[in-house]
């Protein structure tokens, strides 16, 4: 039988081989040197900028047990953990584009994880249950007008994107539970939602509308891209491929073209996002076997 | 810093522990571990030992084979997964992307594709998995490193079965009835240390000691007091597994060479960087080290529980949520970075040919994608790595089919891994005979 696998893989070889050729060609756009935020090394996931980018939010892997969400005071980088008591996983922030509304994820039983969303000027709360069994909650996004948000979840077999009001009421699946679809996210006009999909066989990256018509495939790879973000004019995308061998972070014109690479580093670059000024992204960095937050200058 | 029980000594200032080393050398006890007897070894013979050390690299919780090791790219949608895949230093074997640099890696072990057993469950898999045998009926077989342990007995200065985690492993409330010596009596149960993520050793049965600890105990006499009013303080029924327990960490403290083992503060910034800031990576680091140390047998778990996500658990492998986010951003990376330090490691100080190394899960998980977009338990067709030992590596034994869903090739059981690693560890079929354990076992002969 390991003749017939070779058989086989030569087409896929040379697939590898041809992206390799394709990422070596890729224009690299760092403009300056990382600037470490970050020092306790913890593993780290998906920052998200606030308040005009006056803190970033996070997700701090304290210990083997939990998930914390951490804030950081961009002007100070000093760090604290926002809900201290919380006694479960809570991961996955998502903001409101004026700040109003905060939803995140949390661990409310054994693979059981809720969706919160909180409005932060009353403190109210919405909690949307997941369903009986395992069950949960992936990657909110929030509209830019604060009307609706999306989410991620489970649904015949795959995972779909779903729209809901901000009281959680009128969930609407918008993207026909094909494969995994994950990561929404809003273009600053609400006009577009980029997410990630393995409709056609892997993690690409698509763009649709709000209400979950006209989808449109943005990368082709035969490995991941992931975890797509526009950029604060909304004309270009920031997310993570795999094409290269291991995790790096890209930008491209919003229609997916012009690919340009912004890390090369043996190990892992992942879960960008964009400062609000447009000209720096922060990400987690792994580097020499620990995880911290980088801010990386962007060329022109 | 090492923290042995409830106090911590730091390595850096050394303070804590000269003290340590300055009382401890007043205690009259004089015990070397060679004298403590609690554990004795069978008829040993060391000629026929291929590894002087055993290293099980337990992946609680079962990793998904389609997703890490056994891809099936070919596979409909409904099996596949997300992950593209890439090519192995094995001519014409893939691993998913998921695992790139044990792809690189690929010439240094034997990766196995048709594993069975036959417990669908984390407690009863688990069990099948660490003794080859299911929880009932009861007695409950012994775990292979208590084998080892019986066999080798208690000849250096450190105990013959070390478990790694923080704790023992447990499928929520519940301890794996064969996480240590079962029917062979709680004396050959392993030896528990933990480490933190940022290289922070715990031993916990030194906790144990807190009331006859030197840096609380200033006064000789009261300390001598305490110790011997400790084995009343019990019950008579308990007292030996506890003196046991006692010994050997009174052992550990009293020998410096002993406690060197679990100082990872001695490793050079660059190696503890190799392994990563991960509890999973120092936890290997510190299996290294008590390979150096001669331990026999070593089981080094990937977490101590098996969930995924839920409340006061450690993340291990049960992804029946997310498993696809969760191998990608968390497990996977975890795994491939300090497994493959490890395996570097081991090779690099030139210990392999002397140590056994096997990774496994207790099973695999659904090849068929679930309804939650994830995977749930699979115990009829999984993997394992082999290597050291002179066992032949940069092959693949065993096949699964075109979904992964059974082996199309001989099935290799948990009894044949045990049995496989008695024999390596020379514990061949007569000692097993005598010991009356791993009844039936056959070794996994395509491995020699």
């Amino acid at each position: 039988m390991s003749c017939f696998r070779i058989m086989r893989q030569p087409s896929l070889v040379c697939l590898a081989s041809l992206v390799w050729l394709v990422c070596l060609s890729v224009t690299v756009v760092q403009a300056a040197d990382p600037i470490r935020l970050t020092h306790d090394g913890r593993m780290k996931f998906t920052p998200v900028f606030v308040d005009g980018g006056g803190s970033l939010t996070y997700v701090d892997f304290e210990n083997p047990k939990v998930f914390r969400l951490r804030t950081m005071n961009w002007e100070s980088k000093e760090t604290k953990v926002i809900h201290e008591a919380a006694p479960a996983p809570e991961f996955d922030p998502a903001y409101s584009a004026d700040g109003n509304y905060f939803s995140f994820l949390r661990a409310t039983g054994g693979l059981q994880v809720s969706l919160v969303i909180r409005n932060r000027k009353s403190n109210e709360e919405v909690l949307i249950p997941p369903e009986p069994g395992f069950s949960g909650y992936r990657t909110p996004a929030i509209a830019p007008d604060s009307s609706h948000m999306l989410f991620s979840f489970a649904n015949n077999f795959g995972q779909d994107i779903f729209r809901v009001e901000m009281n959680g009421q009128g969930r609407t699946a918008l993207t026909g539970a094909k494969g995994i679809n994950v990561w929404p996210s809003y273009s600053p006009d609400g006009k577009k939602v980029l997410f990630t999909s393995t409709r056609d066989g892997n993690y690409e990256l698509y763009e649709m509308n709000p209400d979950g018509s006209d989808i449109k495939r943005l990368t082709d790879s035969p490995y991941q891209d992931i975890r797509g973000q526009y950029s604060p004019d909304g004309k270009q995308i920031a997310f993570v491929s795999h094409r290269d061998g291991n995790a790096e972070i890209y930008i491209a014109n919003a229609d997916g073209t012009e690919l340009r690479r912004v890390t090369r580093h043996e190990e892992r670059d992942d879960y960008p996002t964009w400062h609000p000024d447009g000209k720096h992204l922060v990400c987690v960095a792994e580097r020499d076997g620990s995880h911290d937050l980088y801010l990386l200058p962007l060329n022109d | 810093m090492l923290n042995i029980g409830s106090f911590k000594t730091k390595t850096c200032s050394g303070i804590g522990r000269r003290s340590f080393l300055q009382m401890s050398g007043a205690i009259p006890f004089g015990l070397g571990m060679s004298g403590l007897g609690a554990v004795t070894a069978d008829e040993v013979d060391d000629v026929v030992a291929r590894a002087k050390s055993i290293v099980f690299v337990f992946l609680w919780g079962a990793p998904s084979h389609l997703d890490t090791c056994d891809p099936k790219p070919d596979a409909n949608s409904e099996y596949r997964g997300p992950f593209g895949v890439i090519p192995t230093r094995t001519p014409g074997v893939h691993f998913t992307e998921l695992l790139p640099k044990l792809a690189q890696r690929s010439d240094k072990y034997t990766l196995i594709r048709s594993h069975i057993q036959s417990a669908p469950g984390h407690p009863d898999g688990g069990t099948v998995a660490l003794s080859g045998f299911e929880e009932n009926p009861k007695p409950v077989k012994p775990n292979f490193g208590s084998i080892i342990a019986r066999h080798r007995g208690f000849r250096g200065k450190l105990p013959p079965f070390f478990s790694i985690a923080n704790g023992v492993v447990m499928d929520g409330g519940r301890r794996i009835e064969a996480y240590g010596g079962g029917e062979m009596g709680a004396v050959y149960d392993p030896f528990m240390v933990g480490a933190s993520e940022t290289g922070e050793v715990n031993i916990p049965a030194l906790a144990l000691m807190d009331d006859v600890n030197p840096l609380r105990i200033s006064d000789r006499r009261t300390l001598l007091q305490k110790l011997d009013a400790v084995p009343r303080s019990l019950e008579s029924a308990k007292f030996r597994d506890w003196n046991r327990t006692y010994q050997q960490a009174y052992g550990l403290i009293t020998d410096p060479t002993a406690r060197q083992a679990f100082d990872l503060t001695r490793e050079s910034k660059q190696t503890r960087q190799r392994y990563g800031q991960s509890v999973f990576g120092q936890s290997a680091l510190l299996a290294r080290r008590l390979v150096e140390a001669e331990v026999p047998y070593i089981q080094l778990n990937y977490s101590r529980h098996v969930e995924a996500i839920t409340p006061g658990f450690e993340f291990g492998w049960d992804t029946h949520l997310y498993n696809f986010s969760l191998l990608q951003d968390q497990h996977c990376p975890i795994f491939d970075r300090a497994f493959s330090a490890f395996l570097d490691d081991i090779y690099d100080r030139g210990l392999i040919d002397d140590t056994l190394i096997v990774c496994m899960g207790e099973f695999g998980r659904t090849p068929k994608i679930n309804v939650r977009a994830a995977r749930d338990h699979w115990p009829q067709c999984y993997f394992s790595m082999w290597a050291g030992a002179g066992l032949q590596t940069g092959r693949v034994i065993g096949e699964s089919d075109k979904n992964g869903e059974h082996p199309v090739t001989r099935p290799i059981t948990p009894l044949m891994v045990g049995t496989t690693i008695a024999e390596l560890a020379g514990v061949d079929s007569q000692a097993r005979a005598e010991m009356r354990v791993l009844d039936g076992g056959r070794v996994i002969d395509e491995l020699f």
